[in-house]
């Protein structure tokens, strides 16, 4: 596709975003930003020594809590998109070369306060943002996002710091065109993360938080707060919401359908290679 | 340590649990029995000798102080290096990092050690952020938000030298300056002591702006040592209730 194509059907989808399938129970959209928010490519404010009047390329950001099924969906959809021909570019919390592996070990040490993790957090985002994120957009690839600053927002905002100060501190985040949102039940999400590794986290039952010792309960208990913040905020930043407790095909589906409209795809049919078929269930 | 000891005796005045400062949120105007003593002023402006030099005389005095330097923390040291050593820093994420590194800093010691009554000098605070990281372009209103959980200092010195001479006392102090000292990412000379120059001189204007809104007490960086020494520690006993923290001001009250 040409890129002034591609540049004018950006602005629409930022502008007016077409609803889902109805099978998918999305509510109606309500857009409350301002014509001038809508207009920019950052949320409120622009990012210091970058423009971003030359990106063709697509944001597309899956969010959900920890056993969502996102990042089943992100190899799914990758291999998608390269079979038609596009270039994908993804990106993750903790996977910048600045501050990834820093904060891997904060993690592993727990010596680290909440709002100094946030702050490294934030780096981590605007680090990838600018090497990775904004740079593949230029160059007019697809970023398939594995989380994005809502969920870090969620996380600190449980955690009892100011959720203006959150908005304030990515406001020079770049908008995503689509942002979905898998949404499950905590506790089906525990299943599925106990099987990965059989075991919890102490950072995914929030045990930081001092809940409860009970590690199902502490689970539980913090990603529906998690959940209730997302819940919070979909109207706002238009997230379109799929049923995260579907199989892993029928999710996949309706992620190609909303995805194959926003690049011009025609035909979303697909079935993953041998190499990924063992996710097809 | 006597300020160990003292830290621990019963019967402080405890800051009300209401009172106590929310990540995010401004600090409620002295919700603590600390004092917060803050330097700031351009490489070269003489502040680091001075703050050094007026420690000495508190730390002789007996007094229960804590200082703390800018970017220090060992959190977010290897980060910080890493990213230098491979010029990943761009003027946000530089800001960043010593944002993360502040608040470990701020959440670790300076607000405990407030809240436990001490006398807090700081070497370079949230001012330096803001009047670097402006010359590098980060937009005021989002350094302001980044920095809102920071105390307000109770005196902040600024040390003012003319642009000419700061720059001449680190140029001949040291050998070689480093890329991200000298705003060679800012791209405004090739040649390092003229970027260098230049850096300075948006971060001057960038202190000077903040004189009156920030209550900073501007001193003249220029003068003998001994002098300024002298009106640094009138200004501290002038707007310091010193005995508060001195060796035996438990007793005594």
């Amino acid at each position: 596709m040409p890129d002034h194509e591609k540049d004018k059907e950006r602005g629409a989808a930022v502008a007016a975003e077409p609803s889902l399938p109805a099978a998918a129970g999305t509510p109606p959209k309500v857009t409350l930003q301002t014509e001038e928010e809508a207009a920019s490519a950052f949320f409120a404010a622009p990012l210091p020594g970058f423009d971003s009047s030359d990106i063709t390329g697509t944001l597309i950001v899956i969010e959900g809590m920890d056993g969502s099924g996102r990042s089943t969906q992100i190899s799914l959809l990758q291999e998608w998109l390269e079979s038609e021909g596009f270039a994908v570019q993804t990106s993750g919390l903790r996977r910048s070369n600045l501050v990834g592996r820093d904060i891997d070990e904060l993690l592993a040490k727990n010596a680290v306060t909440r709002l100094t993790l946030a702050l490294m957090y934030c780096t981590d985002f605007f680090d990838q943002l600018e090497h990775r994120i904004i740079p593949a957009l230029k160059s007019g690839a697809v970023v398939l996002a594995d989380r994005y600053i809502f969920t870090l927002i969620a996380r600190s905002v449980v955690r009892g710091i100011n959720r203006d100060y959150l908005s304030g501190l990515y406001a020079m985040a770049l908008r995503p065109n689509l942002t979905f949102w898998l949404n499950v039940r905590p506790e089906t999400a525990f299943g599925r993360e106990f099987r990965k590794a059989q075991a919890i986290s102490y950072w995914e039952a929030g045990r930081d938080m001092s809940l409860s010792h009970d590690l199902y309960w502490s689970f539980v208990r913090y990603q529906t707060m998690i959940k209730r913040e997302f819940e919070a905020v979909a109207k706002r930043h238009n997230f379109l919401e799929l049923d995260g407790e579907a199989s892993v095909p029928t999710v996949n589906k309706l992620l190609r359908q909303r995805i194959g409209e926003q690049l011009g795809i025609r035909s979303t049919k697909y079935a993953p290679s041998s190499a990924l078929a063992h996710l097809w269930r | 340590m006597e300020s160990q000891e003292t830290l621990t005796k019963q019967g402080r005045p405890e800051a009300p649990k209401s009172t106590l400062p929310q990540p995010g949120r401004p600090v409620p105007n002295r919700a603590y029995p600390g004092a917060l003593i803050v330097v700031e002023g351009t490489d070269g402006s003489g502040k680091s000798t001075q703050l050094y030099l007026l420690k000495r005389w508190l730390e002789i005095g007996g007094y229960r102080l804590h200082f703390t330097e800018w970017n220090s923390s060992p959190l977010v040291k290897s980060a910080t290096r890493r990213g230098k050593q491979r010029r990943l820093l761009t003027p946000t994420t530089f800001s960043l990092l010593h944002a993360a590194d502040f608040a470990d800093r701020c959440e670790r010691q300076i607000m405990p050690l407030l809240q436990g009554d001490y006398l807090v000098l700081a070497d370079r605070y949230i001012y330096t952020a803001f009047a670097r990281d402006g010359a590098r372009g980060c937009p005021q209103k989002w350094l302001r938000n980044l920095y809102r959980f920071a105390p307000v200092p109770d005196i902040t010195f600024y040390f003012r030298a003319p642009l000419d001479v700061a720059v001449q006392r680190i140029l001949s102090g040291r050998p070689k300056l480093k890329y991200y000292e000298a705003g060679m990412d800012l791209g405004l000379s090739y040649d390092r002591p003229e970027s260098f120059r230049l850096f300075q001189s948006r971060i001057l204007d960038g202190y000077d702006k903040m004189v009156e809104s920030d209550n900073f007490v501007v001193l003249d960086g220029t003068l003998p040592v001994n002098k300024l020494q002298k009106q640094m520690r009138d200004i501290v006993a002038s707007k310091i209730d010193l005995k508060r923290f001195a060796p035996h001001a438990a007793e005594a009250e």
